[in-house]
């Protein structure tokens, strides 16, 4: 459905935030993973005709989406990292106003869409409200239902879940897996669970580049018995990162957890893993940092 | 620790670009103002870089300056909690005090650093070589210092302050510049009735926080050689001022730093209670509503546009912002125009203007800061990933939020409306005119009002952050003020500019609204371009550069956009086209230094022959043919000259008005040697010289008319109802006078000319030969016709009168002697008529304008009898009163015929009885030019003005004094003595005493009123009507030589009895004399038997000025009034019965005691109490008795 074919951004600093990126995304959830400052939010916003690329080319299903962003933005349902709201507007006005501007002109379907997604998105009763005062996972809901506004074929979301307790992340995802089924939906987190909970095809972003596509049990199966796992003080840690490709590092019970990527048992107490998303986030991570 | 934070944040200001960009733009400003020679600083004999005008432009840049301090001070608070650093710096051991007073010290010092280049600037300024010298003073460092430390640094301190506390409070950048905002609207009210209010001017000077007023109050009667010289005394209302605003700042610093917490604010609750309504039936499974983002514009419109206008209406800056808009122009319609005293009639032509001055500047605040918030709202609020990502169309952001802006103005418009109503109900005056206020005032500034919200979107939507879109607007807001200031004055280019619409009752808009929509046209299709624009370059997602937008700007450009802006631009092209043909081509378009250069080469070319001895007309025909409709008029007459000089004349001089439309003149015997079309000078030889007392006749024909508009000076005289022209502006002038040459003494250098222009000094007998107005005396035969429904008036007895083919025509002799200079008028007049003594008086008025029309009557019948009793005989059998449209405000006599303005007295509001009678004084003044001007007329030199004008005044005081009483004539006094002190100060050339006067209105009109009043106080009424007399009977319609003013100072000096009254007379008519009359703590003693022993020590002195305004002490040996009273004088409702007694004393100067035993005690005391003589210090004749 959305295919991007060779995008690239560079900012005006020189900064170049993607580097000729190329994606294949099919209906259903697709997870963009990727630590802060990858390039995820300007891949976001590049597809959601929010900036133009400085190359490259966007299309959703029939649609350019660099030469005709109209047209995408009819079938469009995006929320950004990060929005506010206007100061005194309550949830149902703001959702109300939203339908409106994106093309939902009788007050009747209007009346209809509102409430069933604030029902759907669990604000019906806070409905009153001035949004100014929402929670963090109620604002996000609340970015979701305007997102789901007149049945888009392309949903994005970026980072919905940063800042949330985990009740609320939970709910949220639900959400997100609810409406998942039939369209296309992009999910760009940092946060590893994100993904594995709920997408069956993901990709990595890491300094602008795709390092890695796939299903994320394919991609773990691929990890299998390559990754191993040691407990060491804290003082051994630089010696270990020395010696073994240590792709994470984890504090428990006041020791050192470190998983490193060794194709056979290095040995020296290293004890094998199954491998998860994680591992092989951290792998692709690591190997990208050593490329650059 | 204080000094090092305090060090801290000055380092941190002044690398922060505010303070750069203070600098670069005060410097500019104050640069450019002071070396600018079109910027009228100090002025007159004043220099431009005299202390005091430096000052005052100082402390003008004060206002404007707090915006720049609050940026530094409220910077200080709020940023730790915009970038969230806060709690990291309030978590180490300072404390709040350092925290806090070392930070704003800091900042305001960087404040005041940067303030400094505003007395550098001037300096540099004054040092620029194209300045003319004349203009400029040494340049000392007192007069620097003194405007840094007594105005800059405290105004800075204390705004800065008040700011501060007000960032603490609010700990947002937004609701501090609301509070500064705030802060300058009402210091504009207080400022504005400040000056309508001058009796309260000593209060208004300690509450003005910058000294401005105080300023003004302690400088306020100076001179010129004052100002040059001298720095303002540091005492009485500008120490209070400065001490009350320096302790006022004092105390909102300690406010600051007591209400300031460390700890975060806590979050509000939320209002809204909890619903506990049941969750929505809903189908959730059920499909959404699909969108159809293409049906949905008008929806998408309307919601927009709502959602905007609620997030205006709803903004607490708003409800600020209308508030203040509201008490500006409530107290403006308030306090009203008025005269005198008097007040005027709220009438819609007279409350529109003022609604307009008063209330437009807060529309426009509006429109500028809501254009800033609107357009960058998304932004602000993060909402423009959301909205820019759903499918509404481009336009849909900038016309919604354009028609919010405008809808948001045309309500305020409304509502300003209602205010005015408001006042008029409290005027009881319920009477609303809606059609004019529509008309008039809501569709014209309506349609304004949108332009200014299009271009403020305009601007906002190209600069690269709001606070630019701001600057970029008031430097536009400023340039539309100075640019005309400085030549470029053309609606053209002058962004969203129209022609001046005067207003009246009598004509309505008149013809002037025609040219003002072509021009609301011409901008309204400019304004369409910039919306199509806006809508194409308008920043979607998050690219916020120009450049990228430019670029894809053509390519969008295709449909409509293109054909909008395209069908506008025809439009655009069209009208300004239509405009220019209108104003350059069918008239002339001048600026004022066209009309500069054109005085300079007139008076460069002509002066010369200002001397030349020529024949008068003795006999004027005239056939004057009004076409009001068209705004034509077709002038047919003829003049029997004659030589009344005792030499021949070989060339005759004749001058036409160079605007008019055509002019012939036919002259056998004469030789046209020379025609100037420029000037319409033309000069004949005579084929024969004209001997003296020979006449020859001359015929001309003429034609004034206006085609089309103008940019500015559409025709105010020849209009379709109440037309009111001179035979200066519509017939030939023998002759070369100096009117209307430039006598500005910096202006005349400019152009290359003598630096002054001054009539003939009163030695100069020669100049004897022509009266001041340059028309000698002649008999007349005047027919005047107009459309039908008006009625023509002109000088003179009417003697036929005829209606055919829809016009009326009137003829109009008189064999009396009147003087070549008279009116010729037109409009739907009412008449009423009263037959008093065998003399018809009438007034002509506009029919609803019948209010005071008795009340005139009543003041001709009383003038016609003081006058005729005490002058002289009345030269006619009729007397007219002729209103005129609000055009001008003031009314001018004719020969029997006083053409008087629909401004003054008609529509006075003389409902109160306690208010002075206004229009009686004028009615009175005019009709005593009846006889000071139109029996006997000045010559043509220093103090002509005082035979005419000062005894005109005199007249009506004495009018009013029969009629009121001694108790209103004090008010009336005080009110020319404060005129006349005022006006000495922008005295431009010289001051002269008044038997020299140069027609300078000060003297001959408030200082006149003075010295007349106190004259016939201490010769007696009688004696001074007897010298009066004596000169009317020498020189009533004598020709040449004519009067001078010396001949009636010594028929006064003929009725001085005593060698005090001479030296009075001395005094007031040779001299300018200025004195200084005190009382001392006056005291009372209870004596044995129940008496008082009064005491009242006074101080008393004399000066004499020279005409710049410096004072020697001269010796005071006079009788002056010493007075007991139980109330003030002047005050409340004192009246006789509060006077003790009132006794005329020997005074000489210095300090003197007098003493009095009284049987009540005096609660007041003091000399001079009634203000007869001329005293900076009025205030302090009368002191309380302790």
């Amino acid at each position: 459905m959305l295919e991007l074919k060779d995008v690239s951004h560079v900012y005006p600093n020189g900064t170049r935030a993607l580097d000729h990126v190329t994606l294949s995304i099919p209906r259903g959830m697709f997870g963009l993973l990727g630590p802060n400052g990858a390039g995820k939010s300007t891949l976001m916003r590049t597809v959601a005709t929010l900036q133009t690329p400085t190359e490259g080319t966007v299309r959703f299903g029939d649609i350019d989406v660099i030469a005709d962003p109209e047209r995408l933005r009819r079938t469009l349902g995006y929320l950004p990292q990060d929005f506010g709201v206007y100061p005194r507007v309550s949830a149902y006005d703001m959702l109300d106003h939203m339908a409106v501007l994106k093309g939902i002109a009788s007050s009747g379907e209007r009346r209809t869409t509102v409430e069933r997604l604030l029902v759907q998105t669990n604000l019906w009763s806070v409905r009153k409200r001035a949004l100014a005062g929402f929670s963090g996972g109620m604002r996000q809901r609340f970015g979701i239902a305007q997102a789901l506004i007149g049945n888009p074929e392309l949903i994005i979301v970026d980072e919905p879940t940063a800042g949330l307790d985990p009740e609320e992340r939970n709910r949220f995802l639900n959400l997100l897996a609810e409406i998942g089924e039939h369209v296309v939906v992009i999910l760009s987190t940092h946060i590893v669970d994100d993904v594995s909970d709920l997408c069956p095809l993901m990709a990595v972003l890491a300094a602008g580049r795709i390092q890695l596509e796939g299903a994320p049990l394919a991609l773990i199966e691929k990890t299998r018995g390559r990754i191993w796992m040691k407990v060491i003080d804290r003082s051994e840690l630089e010696a270990a990162r020395e010696k073994y490709e240590v792709i994470s590092t984890r504090l428990f019970a006041g020791r050192t957890v470190i998983h490193v990527l060794a194709d056979k048992d290095p040995g020296e107490g290293f004890a094998a893993v199954e491998g998860g998303l994680a591992d092989v986030y951290f792998s692709t991570l690591a190997q990208s940092r050593r490329a650059a | 620790m204080f000094a090092r934070i305090a060090g801290f944040e000055l380092r941190y200001q002044m690398k922060n670009p505010i303070f750069w960009v203070a600098v670069i733009i005060f410097f500019l400003l104050a640069f450019g103002l002071t070396a600018a020679p079109v910027f009228p600083l100090g002025g007159g004999n004043v220099h431009r870089n005299a202390p005091v005008s430096l000052m005052r432009l100082q402390v003008a840049f004060n206002l404007f300056y707090m915006f720049i301090t609050t940026a530094f001070v409220a910077n200080v608070v709020v940023r730790d909690d915009e970038t969230g650093f806060g709690a990291m710096v309030r978590s180490t051991p300072i404390t709040r005090f350092q925290y806090l007073v070392g930070r704003f010290a800091g900042a305001a010092l960087a404040a005041a650093l940067a303030w400094l280049v505003i007395p550098i600037a001037m300096w540099f300024a004054s040092l620029m070589p194209w300045l003319d010298p004349d203009t400029l003073g040494p340049n000392g460092i007192g007069g620097y210092a003194y405007g840094f430390f007594v105005f800059g640094l405290p105004d800075i301190l204390v705004t800065a302050a008040i700011f501060f506390v007000a960032a603490t409070l609010t700990r947002s950048m937004m609701w501090t510049y609301v509070c500064v905002l705030a802060f300058a609207v009402a210091w504009y009210t207080l400022v504005s009735i400040g000056t309508q209010r001058p009796e309260y001017g000593d209060w208004f000077g300690i509450f003005e926080p910058f000294g401005a007023t105080a300023l003004g109050r302690t400088v306020r009667y100076w001179t010129p050689a004052e100002f040059n010289n001298l720095l303002p005394p540091l005492k009485g209302v500008l120490l209070i001022n400065r001490l009350l605003w320096l302790a006022i700042g004092a105390a909102c610093l300690a406010l600051a730093v007591n209400r300031y917490r460390f700890a975060e604010a806590g979050a509000k609750p939320d209002k809204a209670e909890q619903q506990d309504e049941p969750a929505l039936e809903s189908d959730a499974s059920a499909p959404l509503p699909e969108a159809r983002p293409g049906s949905a514009a008008w929806a998408q419109f309307r919601s927009r546009t709502a959602v905007e206008m609620k997030q205006v209406f709803r903004s607490p800056a708003f409800l600020v912002l209308m508030a203040l808009g509201a008490l500006n122009s409530g107290l403006g319609l308030w306090f009203g125009r008025d005269l005198f005293g008097t007040p005027t009639l709220p009438l819609a032509h007279v409350v529109i203007p003022v609604l307009r001055g008063s209330f437009f500047l807060f529309p426009v605040i509006i429109s500028i800061y809501y254009a800033g918030e609107l357009v960058w709202r998304e932004r602000d609020r993060r909402m423009h990933e959301i909205v820019d990502a759903t499918p509404l169309p481009d336009w849909a952001y900038v016309v919604p939020k354009t028609a919010a802006v405008s809808l948001v103005l045309i309500s305020t418009l409304v509502f300003s409306m209602v205010i005015a109503f408001g006042i008029n109900l409290g005027k009881e005056w319920p009477h609303f005119e809606l059609g004019k206020y529509l008309l008039w005032y809501l569709l014209p500034v309506g349609v304004e009002m949108v332009m200014y919200a299009i271009l403020a979107v305009f601007v906002q939507s190209l600069s690269p952050n709001k606070y630019v879109g701001w600057g970029v607007m008031v430097l536009f807001m400023v340039a539309t003020i100075v640019l005309p200031l400085l030549g470029f004055s053309h609606n053209l280019y002058l962004p969203l500019q129209t022609p001046n619409e005067p207003l009246s009752d009598m004509n309505g808009a008149g013809i002037y609204w025609i040219g003002a929509w072509w021009f609301r046209l011409y901008w309204i299709a400019f304004c369409i371009i910039l919306l199509v624009v806006s809508h194409l370059l308008w920043r979607r997602g998050t690219e916020t550069r120009l450049m990228p937008r430019l670029r894809r700007l053509p390519h969008r450009l295709n449909g409509s956009p293109g054909v909008i802006a395209g069908l506008a631009l025809l439009l655009f092209v069209g009208t300004g086209t239509w405009i220019f043909y209108n104003t350059n081509i069918l008239n002339h378009y001048r600026t004022i230094w066209d009309r500069e250069q054109f005085q300079a080469d007139y008076e460069k070319k002509y002066l010369k022959y200002v001397g030349l001895p020529q024949p008068t007309v003795s006999k004027v025909v005239l056939n004057v043919a009004l076409y009001p409709n068209r705004i034509d008029a077709l002038i047919h007459g003829s003049y029997v000259l004659t030589n009344l000089t005792q030499a021949a004349i070989p060339e005759v001089h004749v001058r036409t008005d160079p605007d008019l439309a055509s002019s012939q003149i036919v002259f056998p015997g004469a030789r046209l040697k020379s025609q100037d079309d420029r000037f319409g000078y033309r000069i004949y030889t005579l084929d024969r010289p004209m001997q003296p007392g020979e006449t020859r006749a001359m015929a001309f024909t003429t034609e004034r008319k206006q085609v089309g508009f103008r940019n500015s000076g559409n025709d105010t005289r020849l209009v379709t109802n109440g037309t009111f022209l001179n035979n200066f502006e519509i017939a030939p002038l023998i002759g070369m006078d100096r009117n209307g040459l430039l006598t500005d003494r910096a202006r005349r250098r400019r152009y290359g000319l003598p630096p002054e222009l001054r009539p003939a000094k009163l030695e100069d007998l020669s100049a004897t030969a022509h009266n001041y107005i340059h028309a000698g005396w002649t008999t007349s035969d005047i027919t005047v016709s107009t459309v039908a429904d008006q009625i023509p008036i002109a000088p003179g007895r009417q003697v036929s009168e005829t209606v055919a083919n829809g016009r009326r025509t009137a003829r109009f002799v008189s064999n009396v002697p009147i003087l070549d200079f008279f009116s010729i008028q037109s409009a739907r007049y009412a008449e009423r008529h009263r037959r008093y003594k065998g003399i018809d008086l009438t007034i002509y008025y506009h029919p609803p304008h019948d209010f005071n029309v008795d009340r005139m009557l009543n003041a001709l019948q009383y003038g016609l009898d003081y006058y005729q009793k005490n002058f002289g005989p009345y030269q006619f059998d009729q007397v007219r009163i002729l209103e005129f449209p609000d055009y001008a405000g003031f009314a001018q006599s004719f020969a029997n015929t006083i053409p008087y303005s629909e401004a003054i007295g008609f529509i006075a509001d003389t409902r109160d009885p306690d208010k002075i009678d206004a229009v009686t004084y004028v009615t009175a003044h005019e009709l005593g030019h009846q006889w000071w001007a139109h029996q006997i007329i000045g010559a043509d030199m220093q103090g002509s003005t005082m035979l005419s004008e000062t005894l005109a005044q005199y007249s009506a005081l004495m009018v009013m004094k029969h009629l009121y009483g001694e108790d209103q004539m004090r008010r009336f006094l005080k009110d020319e003595l404060d005129t006349y002190l005022r006006a000495r100060a922008t005295e431009g050339v010289e001051e002269q005493p008044l038997e020299r006067v140069e027609n300078q209105q000060y003297i001959h009109y408030n200082k006149g009123s003075l010295v007349m009043y106190l004259l016939q106080q201490r010769l007696g009424e009688d004696a001074v009507n007897r010298a009066l007399r004596t000169i009317l009977d020498k020189y009533k319609f004598k020709g040449a030589p004519y009067p001078r003013s010396i001949e009636l100072v010594d028929a006064f000096r003929k009725e001085a009895k005593t060698p005090e009254q001479q030296q009075l007379i001395t005094d007031l008519f040779e001299r300018i004399t200025i004195y200084d009359l005190k009382a001392i703590e006056p005291t009372a003693m209870l004596r044995p038997d129940g008496n008082w022993d009064v005491t009242v020590p006074v101080d008393t002195r004399k000066y004499y000025a020279s005409g710049k305004g410096a004072e020697t002490e001269a010796p005071l040996r006079d009788e002056i009034e010493v007075g007991l009273f139980t109330a003030m004088p002047g005050r409340g409702k004192f009246d006789r019965r509060n006077v003790i007694r009132i006794v005329r004393m020997p005074v000489h100067s210095g300090r003197q005691s007098f003493h009095f035993v009284t049987g009540v005690k005096p609660t007041y005391a003091g000399i001079d109490p009634y203000n007869f003589y001329i005293d900076r210090n009025s205030s302090d004749n009368v002191a309380p008795v302790k």
